[in-house]
């Protein structure tokens, strides 16, 4: 090929962005369970792709733990079995990183080839270490109870890496040769200048990757996390469609449909529980956005006061509760409020009862008394965000005021709390917002078989039926799969209307 | 003295009235933590029998001692000391190095990244989905459960981008012009420039790292050496599994019961240990907190 053509670039560009796809796919190859080359056994989690095989032995072994005690099988072909899956990822990495360098220069480019050609023979050896294991499964002393199996995956992976092997040597040749002198001028039609000039630097003597790919590339791992633990999980409401059990795989004979959906709102049992639940979280969430005005009467007062020693003493010590998870929460309770605690104790040396009583126990009020927690624990930290806004508020309005001969509650009222009022806004739409979520841990921890009916709220009855003893994760997953949806049009709704009255978006 | 600032009657028991409540208050918040400390330190005896109530009486420090000696106790304070300084170092590097590069409008697409990335924020896919999406990922049961789901958090990368925008231009320019690259640039300009706010979150990482019990309940549930102290904590308060029981059946180190600790003295001490980080943190969140939440308020 003459390097002097700009046709030259042009092709050997286009071979690239070919190579680059199939370098994609190749890499795509180790996220598919249903080709997961290291699934030896029927015994091994049927839903594990290469890539969790390789990540963590026990999805490989953890279910060989009886055949193993039995001397069904040797430990060493489930160890081989993890090396080959190791291998064999360890090549997937390689191809990962020869599509990164595929984007650079000539010269990165070469490096790309190298790169892929020691994947696809690493890949090649990682295949052949996972076909000995097979063979050793077959082997088995009691092939019988151990159900190997010749996965599809180790013929799909065996051709992917014969082909990166086959395609990076082609490839080889399509790349335009080295530039024999220290700058070319290439004629480009196309181009408002009719040229433009390759240079020696540019091409063949440094490595070179353009910034926008550069920049990319060193936020392409933190996008794969955002993808895994935050876009993964949404593939996870498929559950909510199928008759789905612990450990059982979704198949096309447990596809359900919308089964579940009938289930929630023709069954009684379900029907009853989700009418207590929805009685709860409004309520709760009620009256806490009944009550969301505290922290603004806490700092428009606490703003009153003179001494300035005892306002910061009071801002440090009410906002300690804020930061104690809520099994300290509760480990307060039980040492306050248990019957031995200092309540009972107080109670009785003011003569109001004779005897204590473990008021843990006690399931009356709760939705009150979870207020109270819910305060205790937020009320001076939530302050804080309206202090910060009192100390901006010009203070020229106050003196205008009192010149004007407005005295202290008429400063409060006309004044400071109309300058708190657009933060208290927000807060306010977006507790509305979240009218549906409650918290868990709260709950959890102030759960037991006395206060359970009270405090039985959306998110701690999602948690036990999903996790609980007698799990129904569908159903489980359909009751979170709505309550996110609303949410989010809750949200979007809260927006608009902040939009609407203030002229500003809250997100 | 002019007369409008002379302290009438009206003023006193305004001061009086509202200077009150917040005596009480302040009390209520502060009051159980001093509670908890006279009953860790007071005779064992007396506080079984709920005697301790203001002062403490036949003070020692026994009770911490012994706990030293529960070894389940002492693995899951190494789990949850582990896991706050990993799970909050890794946390703050993420959140400075992808605040940076969204800031670079070079970047492929860089708007659309950045927006990708935020709105996770908005939506969640629910608890459940949640759960086995991590477990098919292999991460239950597994120490980096706790680490690496939580690595990248929206919220500071919008406060770190937020803080690098305010930063002036012309420093990373002169740099580049000098020949750095983009990584020189963060590790020997951005970084140590964007120090407050990184210990602002830091402090607030950490905090949310030591109190987490959600996930070691929910991921960890067959590995109890993975434990994190506030799930041994829950575990010991939980008033459906009796502690009794769970003494003689070996879940709980039998320790526990050599060193004559009630069960009301070892639930009340386990919670003092596990407050007591957060109380040392404490003095730095004062400094940060205000300055960490003025910058919420700035959107991304």
């Amino acid at each position: 090929m003459d390097p002097y053509k700009l046709s030259t670039y042009k092709k050997s560009n286009l071979l690239m962005l070919i190579f680059r796809m199939f370098l994609a796919l190749a890499f795509l190859t180790a996220f598919v369970p249903e080709i997961n080359p290291a699934r030896l056994s029927e015994l091994m989690n049927r839903n594990a792709s290469l890539f969790t095989s390789a990540l963590s032995y026990s999805t490989i072994g953890e279910r060989f733990i009886r055949a193993l005690n039995q001397g069904w099988i040797e430990q060493a072909p489930l160890t081989i079995a993890y090396i080959g899956a190791i291998v064999t990822m360890l090549a997937i990495v390689l191809i990962a990183a020869a599509f990164c360098m595929s984007l650079g220069n000539t010269k990165l480019r070469r490096l790309c080839l190298m790169f892929s050609t020691g994947a696809g023979l690493l890949g090649v050896i990682g295949i052949v270490i996972l076909f000995v294991a097979q063979g050793m499964f077959e082997n088995a002393s009691n092939p019988a109870r151990i159900q190997p199996l010749f996965p599809v995956g180790i013929w799909v992976f065996g051709l992917v890496f014969a082909l990166t092997i086959v395609l990076s040597i082609a490839m080889r040749f399509a790349l335009p040769k080295r530039l024999p002198e220290a700058e070319i001028r290439i004629n480009d039609p196309t181009s408002i200048t009719g040229y433009f000039y390759v240079t020696k630097a540019q091409e063949d003597d440094t490595y070179n990757l353009a910034p926008k790919y550069r920049l990319f590339l060193m936020l392409l791992p933190f996008l794969v996390f955002v993808v895994l633990f935050s876009y993964l999980p949404l593939w996870g409401w498929r559950f909510a469609f199928f008759n789905y059990e612990a450990g059982f795989a979704l198949t096309r004979d447990n596809f359900v449909g919308w089964q579940w959906f009938s289930v929630l709102v023709n069954n009684p049992a379900i029907r009853s529980n989700i009418v207590r639940v929805m009685t709860n979280t409004f309520a709760l969430s009620g009256i806490g956005i009944a009550t969301s005005w505290l922290p603004i009467m806490f700092a428009v007062f606490l703003s009153e006061l003179r001494s300035n020693p005892f306002k910061r003493t009071v801002q440090t010590l009410t906002t300690i509760p804020n930061y104690i998870s809520w099994v300290l929460v509760f480990s307060v309770a039980f040492a306050i409020f248990s019957t031995n605690g200092f309540f009972n104790w107080m109670l009785i040396t003011l003569g109001i009862q004779e005897e204590g009583t473990n008021f843990l126990m006690d399931g009356n009020n709760m939705w009150i008394k979870m207020w109270a927690w819910g305060t205790w624990k937020g009320l001076g930290w939530g302050a804080i965000i309206y202090l910060a806004s009192i100390s901006s508020i010009d203070p020229q309005l106050y003196e205008a005021a009192m010149v004007d001969g407005a005295g202290r509650y008429k400063k409060m009222w006309h004044i400071t709390v109309p300058g708190l009022l657009p933060t208290y806004f927000v807060l306010l739409l977006l507790s509305i917002a979240n009218i549906l979520s409650n918290g868990l841990e709260q709950y959890l921890v102030f759960e037991n078989h006395a206060t359970r009916s009270q405090i039985d709220v959306l998110d701690l009855y999602i948690f036990n039926l999903g996790l609980g003893t007698s799990s129904n994760i569908p159903v489980a997953t359909l009751i979170g799969m709505l309550k996110s949806v609303i949410s989010v049009v809750l949200l979007f709704s809260a927006n608009r209307i902040s939009k609407w009255v203030r002229g500003e978006t809250i997100i | 003295m002019p007369t409008y600032l002379k302290r009438t009657f009206g003023d006193r028991a305004f001061s009086a009235i509202t200077g009150s409540f917040f005596v009480i208050f302040t009390l209520m918040c502060a009051f159980p933590i001093y509670y908890l400390f006279i009953n860790t330190i007071s005779d064992n005896a007396l506080v079984t029998a709920g005697q301790i109530n203001l002062f403490p009486r036949g003070i020692h420090f026994d009770n911490y001692i012994a706990l030293l000696n529960v070894s389940d106790l002492f693995d899951a304070t190494m789990i949850s000391i582990y896991r706050t300084v990993i799970g909050t170092s890794t946390m703050v590097l993420t959140s400075a190095l992808v605040g940076y590069l969204v800031t670079q409008n070079k970047m492929l697409g860089r708007k659309y990244v950045y927006r990708f990335i935020i709105i996770t924020m908005y939506f969640n896919a629910g608890l459940i989905p949640w759960y086995l999406n991590i477990m098919m990922l292999g991460l239950t049961n597994n120490f980096w459960g706790y680490i690496i789901p939580s690595v990248v958090q929206p919220f500071n990368i919008i406060l770190v981008k937020t803080y690098i925008e305010s930063l002036p231009k012309e420093l990373e320019e002169s740099a580049f012009i000098d020949g750095a690259g983009y990584f020189t640039v963060f590790r020997s300009i951005i970084l140590p420039l964007c120090k407050p706010i990184l210990a602002t979150i830091a402090v607030f990482g950490a905090v949310g790292h030591w109190n987490a019990f959600i996930d070691s309940m929910i991921l960890m549930q067959d590995t109890p050496s993975l434990h994190t102290l506030q799930h041994k904590l829950w575990i010991y308060l939980d008033t459906s599994s009796n502690l009794g029981n769970l003494m003689q059946g070996g879940s709980v180190d039998e320790a526990a019961i050599e060193a004559a600790l009630s069960i009301r003295v070892l639930r009340i001490t386990v919670a003092m240990v596990t407050i007591i980080p957060i109380l040392m943190v404490y003095p730095f969140m004062q400094r940060y907190f205000q300055k960490g939440l003025m910058l919420g308020a700035v959107k991304g």
